[in-house]
C-alpha cells in the first residue's frame, strides 16, 4: 500500500504511549496496532479526527503517501 | 438452546439422513444395474412380470440407461450435501469468500440435476416398453429456478464476503 501510517512516530514526539493514545480515543490497542503496523484497509474520519485531536496534528502528519517521499 | 441452534441442528441433521439415504440409493441401484449385466436373463424375467405384454428387451435397456442415469445424478447429489455440509456446518460465521464459491458448487450441482432431464426424456421417448415405468420427462420450472436463485445468492455472497472483509481491515 503507498500510504505510510507514522502514528509510531507522531506518538514518540507526544511522548505517548499506544495504550494510553488507545484509552483516550476509545480504539482498541489491537486496532491501533493494526493501523501502526500499516495493516489497516482503511481509516474512517471519525476515527483520524480523534487520534488527531489526541496527538494535536494534522491528518498529514499521520499518513503520507509513499511516492511523496 | 437457542432456536438457531436447534435449526442449524436440525439442518445438520437433515444433510446427514439425505446423505444417508443417498448412499444407500446409490449403492442399490448400482448394485441393481451390475446385476442386470451379470444375469440378463433373470432381469429379463423380472421386467416381463412387472411390465406384462410389452417388448422386454427394449423395457430392460431402458430400465438399465434409466439406472445408468439414476447413479449419475445420486453421484451429483452426493456432491451437492457434502458442499451443504460444509455450508452448514459455517453457519456460525457464513459470510465468508468460500461459501460463495461453495453455494456456486451448489448451483452447478443442481444445474447438472436439472440437465438430467434431457436424458430423463429422451429415455421416456425411444422406451415407450418401460410403460409407467419410464420417467415422466417433465420440464420442471421451479428446479430451473432454484438454479438462477443459488448462482445469485452465490454473488450475493461473493460481494457480502468482500464487503465484510473490507470492513474488518477499516479501523
Amino acid at each position: 500500500m503507498p500510504i505510510v501510517v507514522h502514528l509510531d512516530a507522531m506518538l514518540a514526539r507526544r511522548g505517548m504511549s499506544l495504550t494510553e493514545l488507545s484509552e483516550r480515543v476509545d480504539i482498541t490497542l489491537a486496532n491501533l496496532s493494526i493501523l501502526k503496523t500499516g495493516k489497516a484497509r482503511a481509516i474512517r474520519f471519525s476515527t483520524l479526527e480523534a487520534i488527531c485531536t489526541a496527538l494535536d496534528c494534522q491528518p498529514g502528519d499521520l499518513l503520507q503517501n509513499k511516492d511523496d517521499a | 438452546m437457542p432456536i438457531d441452534n436447534r435449526l442449524t441442528g436440525a439442518a445438520r441433521l437433515a444433510v446427514r439422513i439425505a446423505t444417508l439415504g443417498n448412499g444407500l440409493f446409490l449403492a442399490a441401484v448400482a448394485v441393481a444395474l451390475l446385476l442386470s449385466l451379470v444375469f440378463p436373463a433373470a432381469f429379463a424375467g423380472i421386467v416381463a412380470r412387472a411390465l406384462p405384454g410389452n417388448d422386454i428387451a427394449a423395457a430392460a435397456m431402458g430400465m438399465r440407461l434409466l439406472m445408468g442415469l439414476g447413479i449419475v445424478m445420486a453421484i451429483v447429489t452426493a456432491r451437492l450435501l457434502s458442499v451443504l455440509a460444509a455450508v452448514v456446518a459455517s453457519v456460525a460465521d457464513p459470510f465468508i469468500a468460500a461459501n460463495a464459491v461453495r453455494l456456486q458448487q451448489i448451483g452447478w450441482c443442481l444445474l447438472a440435476l436439472q440437465l438430467c432431464e434431457i436424458p430423463a426424456w429422451l429415455i421416456a421417448r425411444n422406451f415407450p416398453a418401460m410403460g409407467s415405468a419410464a420417467p415422466s420427462g417433465d420440464v420442471s420450472i421451479a428446479g430451473w429456478m432454484a438454479v438462477l436463485m443459488v448462482f445469485v445468492l452465490a454473488r450475493v455472497f461473493a460481494v457480502g464476503a468482500a464487503m465484510r472483509d473490507d470492513l474488518a481491515g477499516t479501523i
